[in-house]
């Protein structure tokens, strides 16, 4: 059952099994393993619930209905756009349907640096498969590529930087093209569309509009949480909530997760971590109309420079990075530009005749999730070091594809306006300057990390189990529980770790062959 | 956007300090504000009642829109006052942040060479006064640029007005009348 907070007068107090703290890549997957197992489950998102016909594909609607902060949020020093979903189906509801598994030589560094002996192919596989059973997940076939997702890939072959067709979660997908606000058809495999229906299906009460506040916690174990159900449009409480539960999972993403541990629970490893893989966006004029609103956003991924590279000195190399190919709604690309006046103008009037790259940079230094003097969640980030440099690398092969795939110019946009047109441009002009703090829009939006996982208490939130280590019956199985960068969009990663701890919490309560 | 404050322990102002170049500005800011309501001609409200801003906020905003926007069919007043919906909407911090953004933006054009408050200048003016403040060395200053840029932008091209600037044509789903697949939810309630 879907109860909409927003329609509720009066308190609530439930009781169950497991109460679940968010319903996206996380929670939805963890929820539906247990509920379809004779657990019972209450979910509680503090988003709203929206289905296919409240889509409208308007930016203005979709930023203000379901983007965390209503768009508007970004770390404390404005450098970095922070984009996520605060909704039934979580950030699901808004993403790419990028679905890549997590790559060895991640999963390699999280048994060795922290402890994570789990992490293998050999537990992780039979999660992905039955994941991308369940939400349609294939490589993108040629009918989904638009016409920048063919540009890109024509210069990727024109350079031998190396690029595939990206696995995305979407059945039966009439490549409308538009996606970021909502998939208005039902054919994006988001959560709010596979895995809640099945819960609420089998018994589980999924709350929507429902702020949780508080984890109630006696002698060191979790008992269950409490909040408020509010009014969807003026966020005004409607009544108070209360779930008591033997087993508390939290999966409210990396941001939602940290702040509800830290005001909650007295661990220094909250939010000390913080990865957003930071995304520059590169703009190509073609000089001709270019058809980049239909298929998907990112049907092609250039992956040839996703591991780092060093000299034999040590020194940086390049790499560090993937790009995807993108596309942004007149709103949010006049945000991007740096211009102003006519000359902002001027560039706007090109939209249509742009190809574009984001990049997904696999950055070593995190940044933090913290509450200011005022008990407001911020966030803080800053690129440093080599994150700097593949930053630079990035924009320079971008530039480099994009020239050698015909377009005319391209664009950094940046605020000293810097445009290139050949090699000679792309090495005089791309430098460290275009990447300092707010010299041009940038944006995060694979936020992981602020409550890890891993066997050292000192260094990680949860143990391997996913349970934390200072409170007995609390989880973490979320964005947040995932111990670095992946280097990849981290949906697939998260809904295989959320199983594979449901399937753990299953066995070890007893209820394994349920 | 949330361009100010910075780390556990230090609020807005201390961060401001911290800045080079925002220990000019938080001055500025501190000193200006009595005495230059003269600078203020246009500071109505156009008729609209404000939710989160004040006549003066909102005056720095729509002559931002006044001068990042000349040429594009859409209302200063009409871009302010979006601005003004969505930060009551929005809330803390970003509300708070932004409302500090645009008093500094107002006071700190000594800052720019100029000796008369931000919405004294000319728009042309105020252009060059903000392309300062884009390239400043001074990281504040370009946060605060990008921060008033990206509010002014964003709520000046979601417009079915401007949109056509960009031949943008949208996938609106009531022009496309493409099947929705159905979703068997269960219960709503």
């Amino acid at each position: 059952m879907i109860i909409q907070g927003t329609n509720r007068q009066g308190d609530v107090h439930e009781t169950c099994d497991v109460v679940i703290v968010g319903t996206g890549s996380g929670g939805g997957t963890l929820g539906v393993y247990l509920a379809e197992r004779g657990w019972d489950v209450v979910m509680l998102d503090r988003g709203g619930f929206f289905r296919a016909e409240d889509f409208t594909q308007r930016e203005e609607d979709g930023m203000a209905d379901f983007n965390g902060r209503r768009g508007l949020d970004s770390t404390a020093d404005n450098a970095y756009f922070l984009n996520y979903a605060e909704a039934i189906g979580g950030c699901t509801v808004h993403y790419w349907g990028d679905s890549f598994r997590t790559p060895s030589d991640r999963l390699q560094r999280w048994r060795e640096q922290h402890g994570l002996d789990w992490m293998h192919e050999r537990e992780l596989d039979a999660h992905f498969t039955q994941i991308e059973r369940e939400l349609g997940i294939h490589i993108a076939g040629e009918e989904l590529f638009n016409e920048n997702n063919r540009l890109v890939r024509a210069g990727c072959e024109a350079t031998g930087i190396a690029g595939h067709a990206v696995p995305t979660a979407r059945i039966d997908c009439i490549a409308c093209g538009w996606t970021q606000f909502g998939c208005a058809y039902n054919r994006k495999s988001s959560q709010h569309i596979t895995t809640i229906p099945r819960v609420s299906k089998v018994g589980g009460r999924i709350y929507s509009d429902a702020r949780v506040d508080g984890i109630t916690i006696e002698n060191g174990r979790a008992r269950g949480v409490s909040g408020v159900l509010v009014d969807r449009a003026t966020k005004a409480a409607r009544g108070r909530l209360r779930v008591d539960a033997q087993f508390v999972v939290l999966a409210g993403g990396a941001l939602g997760t940290a702040e509800l541990l830290l005001r909650n629970v007295d661990d220094p490893t909250v939010g000390r971590r913080f990865y957003m893989n930071p995304h520059y966006f590169v703009w190509a004029d073609f000089g001709r109309r270019i058809d980049n609103n239909t298929g998907i956003p990112t049907a092609y991924a250039v992956d040839g420079k996703r591991i780092v590279e060093y000299d034999a000195n040590g020194e940086y190399a390049g790499g560090g990075y993937i790009m995807l190919t993108n596309h942004q709604s007149p709103g949010i690309f006049a945000t991007m530009l740096s211009e102003i006046g006519p000359k902002h103008a001027e560039r706007m009037r090109k939209y249509h005749q742009l190809g574009s790259v984001m990049s997904v940079i696999d950055e070593e230094h995190p940044g933090r999730v913290f509450l200011d003097d005022n008990g407001i969640r911020r966030t803080s980030f800053e690129l440093k070091g080599v994150d700097r440099l593949k930053a630079v690398d990035y924009l320079k092969n971008a530039s480099r594809i994009f020239l050698a795939a015909g377009a005319q110019e391209v664009w950094i946009p940046d605020v000293y306006g810097t445009i290139v047109r050949n090699e000679h441009d792309i090495e005089t002009k791309i430098g460290l300057r275009s990447v300092r703090p707010n010299a041009q829009f940038a944006a995060g939006s694979h936020l992981i990390g602020t409550a890890p996982l891993g066997t050292d208490p000192s260094d990680s939130f949860a143990g391997s189990t996913g349970e934390a280590h200072r409170v007995a019956n609390l989880y973490v199985a979320d964005g947040a529980a995932v111990p670095t960068s992946i280097s990849v969009d981290p949906s697939l990663t998260i809904m295989g770790v959320a199983r594979w701890i449901a399937a753990g919490l299953h066995e070890r309560a007893g209820r394994a062959g349920s | 956007m949330n361009p100010l404050s910075s780390h556990p322990g230090m609020n807005r102002r201390s961060f401001l300090r911290t800045t080079a170049g925002g220990t000019a500005a938080i001055a500025v800011a501190s000193l200006l504000p009595a005495g230059c309501s003269r600078d203020y001609p246009a500071a109505g409200t156009d008729g609209y009642t404000l939710l989160a801003l004040t006549p003066k906020e909102y005056a720095v905003m729509r002559a931002t829109a006044e001068a990042l926007l000349a040429d594009v069919p859409v209302e200063p007043a009409l871009v302010a006052q979006r601005v003004d919906t969505e930060l009551a909407a929005v809330g803390e911090p970003v509300r708070t942040d932004m409302k500090t953004v645009l008093r500094i933006m107002q006071h700190a054009t000594p800052l720019g060479g100029h000796l008369r408050a931000y919405t004294a200048l000319e728009p042309a003016d105020r252009l060059r006064y903000l392309e300062g403040w884009a390239r400043s060395r001074f990281g504040l200053r370009r946060a605060a640029f990008q921060a008033l840029k990206g509010f002014t932008h964003f709520f000046a091209y979601y417009d079915d007005r401007t949109r056509p600037i960009t031949g943008f044509i949208g996938p609106w789903p009531e022009l496309l009348d493409l099947p929705v697949k159905s979703v068997d939810y269960g219960e709503i309630a």
